[in-house]
């Protein structure tokens, strides 16, 4: 295995100074995997990816990107830093048109640069690139995550994080969706993925960590979990393999 | 009826909304009512006044009135000046207020409450530091020129048109055209999303201090040159400044002009009709007929 890109050491986070939602975590992901993050509704999966992108305050612990400390840098510096981060929800503009969405995600970049790097986004999702004028509020659910997930790849990030993308899609914008976060690691950039969608999750993944109730209850190779009727029942509200219902 | 309300109206109005530019942007993206805006608008108009008078002091050739207009460059040079004075001001009330709130995540009834305890230290200074006496940028007299169609009005007044038009086209299109603008907005719109995008919330909210109270700056020079200066200039348009801010819909720019002009004309309006003590009350009923039957304003976005 590979250094690990990404990592935390006894993570506490929560939204409440003396309510730890995240209860200590240690976590590792290596370059170029893609990490499943799975667990029952409220088992703390969403705010440990924000704890780690920034947005929920970190009680104690640390957390490290490519070897540097970024326990305490702010958001937005994260993101400069490489490490590119999709909410579940609310995770674009929905005043702003899909164009301005991709201005404000190649801010960084030397100006010059910029107007290449959103001709290879469009590229990338021809989708957006029919209309760059409609509101991002406007768009179907897929293409609001195509375009959330092209504002998170617009800076080339080595890794990304995502919170359940495919929620409230209907199944043949899934399996797209799915398809994308494959050849996005595929690519090289190391994917975190929390998902409830266990089978379609599992079937991409090369590691899966079990989340339940602020720590990691289970760590394993996807078709171990897949196969393993005791830990589909207890954590993944799963029995003989099937997936439970969407949250 | 004469038609003299229309300039009346549309000075009034520049001067409502270049204050209400100012509070629909603090308002979208700082999410309280900041009752201190008005004494920014006071506070710029004393320091030019301040400015221009030292100015002055130092050369005398610099109040010689530039014709047509009634003042001289001590105005202009102090108030580019004062823009950048009243900026630091702002700056500087909420590194020492509001960000201490900001930072605590104080509920937002708390940071009203500190902007009217703001609002009157503010004030207060003022009197202290100018007297309540009213004070002028100048002396000089202007014969008022006449337009057409019973319209009159002086060079200064229609020199302080064209200088709001040219503010508020500014920040128009900064706000659509430039990436601190795009930053703007997307902080307005959901911070904790404008920070994973890469944008450095807290110098968003610094930007929007400094033109926020640059725009309140130049309308209270605005209103100082073509009225007169008093410590309650700005406190006095608080009501027209919020009413513009939310009938132009909160967070749009042009709105807030539009809206600004709009309640200036119908309080011109109202004093030819019915009665100089009846100004004030135009802003409330507009406020209250906006809330009560459109309460996203003309420009404002459906929540
Ligand atoms: N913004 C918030 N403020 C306070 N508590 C929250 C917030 N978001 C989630 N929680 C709480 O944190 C716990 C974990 O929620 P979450 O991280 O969303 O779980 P998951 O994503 O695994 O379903 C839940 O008990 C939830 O009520
Ligand atoms: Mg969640």
């Amino acid at each position: 295995m590979t250094a690990p890109i990404l990592s935390t050491h006894g993570l506490v986070a929560g939204y409440e100074p003396d309510l730890p939602i995240v209860r200590g975590i240690d976590f590792s992901v290596s370059s170029g995997e893609l990490v499943v993050l799975l667990g029952p509704n409220g088992a703390g999966k969403s705010t440990f990816v924000k704890a780690i992108a920034g947005l929920v305050p970190i009680h104690a612990g640390t957390m490290m990107l490519n070897g540097r400390d970024i326990t305490h840098v702010s958001p937005h510096r994260k993101v400069a830093e490489g490490l590119a981060f999709v909410p579940q929800t609310e995770n674009v503009f929905a005043t702003m048109t899909i164009l301005e969405n991709l201005q404000i995600a190649v801010a960084h970049l030397p100006k010059a640069k910029r107007g290449a790097a959103i001709e290879a986004l469009f590229a990338r999702f021809p989708d957006l690139a029919a209309r760059p004028s409609r509101l991002a509020g406007a768009l179907s659910g897929g293409q609001r995550q195509m375009l959330a997930v092209a504002r998170a790849l617009a800076l080339d990030p080595p890794v990304i994080i995502l919170d359940e993308p495919s929620a409230g899609l209907s199944p043949k914008i899934v399996s797209e969706v799915f398809d994308m976060l494959k050849a996005i690691n595929a690519g090289g950039v190391t994917v975190l993925l929390v998902e409830q969608n266990v089978k379609a999750a599992l079937a991409i993944a090369s590691r899966a960590v079990i989340l339940a109730e602020g720590r990691i209850a289970h760590e394993g190779l996807p078709e171990e979990l897949a196969s393993d009727p005791l830990v589909g029942k207890i954590y993944l509200g799963t029995a003989h393999g099937h997936q439970g219902a969407p949250a | 009826m004469n038609p003299q309300f229309i300039m009346d109206g549309l000075i009034a109005g520049a001067i409502i909304g270049l204050g209400a530019v100012g509070v629909t942007l603090t308002y979208s993206i700082l999410r309280f009512s900041n009752f201190a805006h008005g004494e920014l608008l006071s506070w710029g108009a004393y320091l030019a006044l301040a400015v221009a008078g030292a100015l002055g002091f130092l050369s005398a050739g610099l109040t010689k009135p530039i014709a047509p207009f009634s003042f001289g460059w001590a105005l202009p040079i102090s108030a580019v000046i004062a823009i950048g004075l009243t900026g630091l001001l702002a700056l500087a009330v909420d590194a020492l207020l509001f960000s201490s709130f900001r930072r605590r995540g104080s509920a937002i009834i708390i940071m009203v409450m500190a902007s009217f305890g703001a609002s009157l230290a503010l004030r207060s200074l003022l009197e202290f530091l100018f007297t309540s006496k009213p004070a002028y940028f100048t002396k000089a007299l202007q014969i008022a020129m006449k337009l057409g169609g019973g319209l009159r009005a002086t060079p200064d007044q229609l020199l302080m048109l064209g200088v709001a038009l040219v503010a508020v086209v500014t920040v128009h299109l900064l706000m659509t055209r430039t990436d601190i603008g795009r930053a703007m907005r997307a902080v307005s719109e959901n911070p904790a999303l404008a920070s994973i995008a890469g944008i450095d919330v807290r110098r968003v909210i610094r930007t929007v201090w400094f033109l926020g109270a640059a725009l309140a700056c130049v309308a209270g020079i605005m209103s100082g040159l073509l009225i007169q200066i008093r410590p309650y200039l700005g406190h006095d348009l608080l009501l027209p400044l919020f009413a513009a801010a939310i009938l132009g819909g909160i967070g749009s720019v042009p709105g807030a002009m539009l809206a600004g002009l709009i309640i200036g004309l119908c309080e011109a309006l109202a004093v030819q009709a019915v009665g100089a003590e009846w100004r004030a009350a135009v802003s409330f009923v507009i406020l209250i007929a906006v809330l009560l039957v459109r309460p996203r304003g003309l420009f404002g976005k459906a929540s």
